[in-house]
């Protein structure tokens, strides 16, 4: 007999739901799929899976699904760790992981991978094997003297980001489909490899950083002896965003909810605070729908504001993106999987994945397949950090002299 | 004269290495120095293995505040542990900051093994740090 598999969206990306699509359609599964779950009639199912970011509001109605369901699964990062929208916790808002609220099984990525789903829906376990394992650079583990917040990919390709003090959360991550590592950009672990992701990267990220200067006062009273200082230093100006950086996928779990003042809305509460480097990166992983014009957007608005140049041939491929957007709106609603799959075909072939890790400040990060150019025309460029108010489409942000934004803004 | 409130029950963990630090907590016992109740210490053998898990593990399972005590710089047995374990605190501070809560719940201080008075300074002036904690910014909440 068929399995009764309910797909259910929440939150406000959807490409986890859209990636279920993919599923194949021989697999034996009566599929049905319920973009808001608050129109869902009950009916018993045998899996449920959840997607997107849930909040408390959620919880009636995610135990509704628990109740009427044999299995649920929490599928992608946001409804297994709170993922990207986790990072909102820094401000209050409760970004709560599935398994807070019901019994459910995990099935970690950014975007969340449906062979993986397929396989845990038959009752197999996902392969673990280790991000680094299909790493092409290699590591040393040799101590830093400095960290960078950039670096030119195409100059060496042979040595780990981390060895080259470009902070890459790879040692804790699993391997995935979407590996931003092959489009010189470093991982941030959105399928974690051991329990507690964070901080221990913080901690291999920290020693590893052991030849940065960090200050030390004395301690003065009785005897006086070093400690720790409070001041900044080069370690802390090294990694602008610790929160950003070693836990974008695992705010909520291993971390409590933040004290910092919200700014409004979740999208705004997630992106301050973040460095502009990172940007684009964020924005490809929670856009959702719209990733590919909040990501160009949030690049546009820089470019235009401190006259970056591009050319021809980026225009053309950002172009091509934005099309491909365009008509995924109405298609993806009508739920027709092979053009989805061919859609994010494309978006690939052009933006290295999903998340859109090969489109950067300038141009692209990795050389695009078929491109007749030489790479050199269309590479991305190391940006400076220029104080100011940036605005492009619908997005508009501010940023301070460090390059981390103390505004932001996006008009859905 | 009035009554005095209760005072807090504090629950402070200190990881100590089996170098300078404990050195200097038996020399402060040997001469009698007393220090605040709310201390507990925990032995390691180098700084460099308090990790920034155990310090979240122990103010998950109801420390107010974690301390770590090394050897004095360029001291350390172990080459260079207390430099790690600096580096790995002060990342784990600036995160605490970035939550919104104080950063002088955690710190890290060096001792010397023939001087009591550098542990207990180290102790008083976690507790001092620890009350500042409490006063400002805030501590971490006990569950989460």
């Amino acid at each position: 007999m068929a399995q009764k598999v309910t797909v259910f969206n929440f939150g406000t990306c959807a490409k986890c739901f859209d990636a279920t699509l993919l599923l194949p359609a021989d697999n034996g599964y009566e599929l049905k799929r319920a973009l808001e779950p608050s129109k869902w009639v009950p009916s018993p199912i045998d899996v449920a899976v959840i997607t997107g970011y849930l909040l408390p509001k959620d919880k009636v109605l995610v135990e509704k699904i628990a109740k009427n369901a044999k299995l649920v699964i929490a599928f992608g990062s946001c409804a297994a760790t709170g993922g990207p929208f986790g990072l909102a916790c820094a401000r209050g808002t409760k970004v709560t992981p599935a398994r807070d609220m019901v019994e459910a099984i995990d099935v970690h990525g950014c975007v969340g991978e449906w062979f993986e789903l397929h396989q845990v829906i038959k009752g197999n376990q996902p392969d673990r094997a280790k991000l680094c394992d299909a790493c092409k650079r290699r590591s040393t583990c040799k101590f830093l003297s400095e960290v960078v917040r950039q670096i030119d990919p195409s100059q060496d390709d042979e040595s780990c980001f981390n060895d080259r003090g470009f902070m890459c959360n790879g040692y804790v991550a699993r391997q995935c489909k979407e590996k931003c590592i092959d489009v010189a950009t470093p991982c941030r672990a959105c399928k974690p490899l051991v329990d507690h992701p964070g901080i221990r990267m913080l901690s291999m990220f920290g020693t590893l950083m052991a030849n940065v200067e960090v200050g030390t006062e004395a301690t003065g009273g009785i005897a006086g002896t070093d400690k720790l200082a409070d001041a900044p230093d080069d370690v802390t100006r090294s990694v602008p965003d610790v929160s950003g950086a070693f836990f974008r996928f695992s705010l909520p779990v291993e971390m409590p909810i933040g004290k910092l003042p919200s700014t409004g809305s979740i999208l705004s509460d997630v992106f301050t605070g973040r460095p502009l480097e990172e940007l684009p990166l964020l924005a490809g992983m929670l856009g959702g729908r719209r990733a590919i014009s909040m990501v160009l957007d949030i690049i546009e608005a820089y470019e235009n504001g401190t006259g970056i140049e591009i050319n021809d041939i980026v225009k053309g491929y950002r172009n091509k993106l934005r099309e491909i957007e365009a008509q995924m709106q109405s298609v993806t609603k009508a739920g027709d999987a092979a053009w989805y799959g061919s859609a994010a075909d494309a978006i690939r072939k052009i933006a290295g994945n999903m998340n859109l890790s090969n489109i950067f400040f300038g141009g692209f990060k990795t050389p695009i397949k078929d491109e007749q150019a030489p790479f050199d025309e269309y590479k991305s460029k190391i940006i400076e950090f220029k104080k100011g108010t940036y605005q492009a489409g619908r997005v508009k942000y501010a940023i301070d002299a460090e390059g981390k934004v103390n505004e932001f803004s996006w008009r859905p | 004269m009035s009554e005095k409130a209760e005072p807090k029950k504090r629950n402070v963990v200190v990881f100590a290495c089996n170098e300078c630090g404990q050195g200097a907590m038996n020399t402060a016992g040997v001469a009698r120095m007393g220090y605040d109740a709310a201390i507990k210490i925990v032995p390691l053998q180098c700084s460099g293995q308090a990790s920034p898990l155990m310090i979240m593990d122990a103010l998950k399972n109801g420390a107010d505040a974690v301390g770590v005590i090394g050897c004095c710089i360029g001291a350390c047995h172990f080459v260079n542990g207390n430099m790690l374990s600096m580096h790995r605190i002060k990342l784990l501070k600036k995160l605490f900051k970035e939550m919104g809560y104080s950063d002088q719940q955690i710190n890290h201080y060096t001792a010397r093994a023939a001087e009591g008075e550098t542990a207990v300074g180290d102790f008083e002036d976690i507790i001092a740090r620890l009350k500042q904690a409490e006063n400002k910014a805030g501590t971490l909440p006990k569950e989460w």
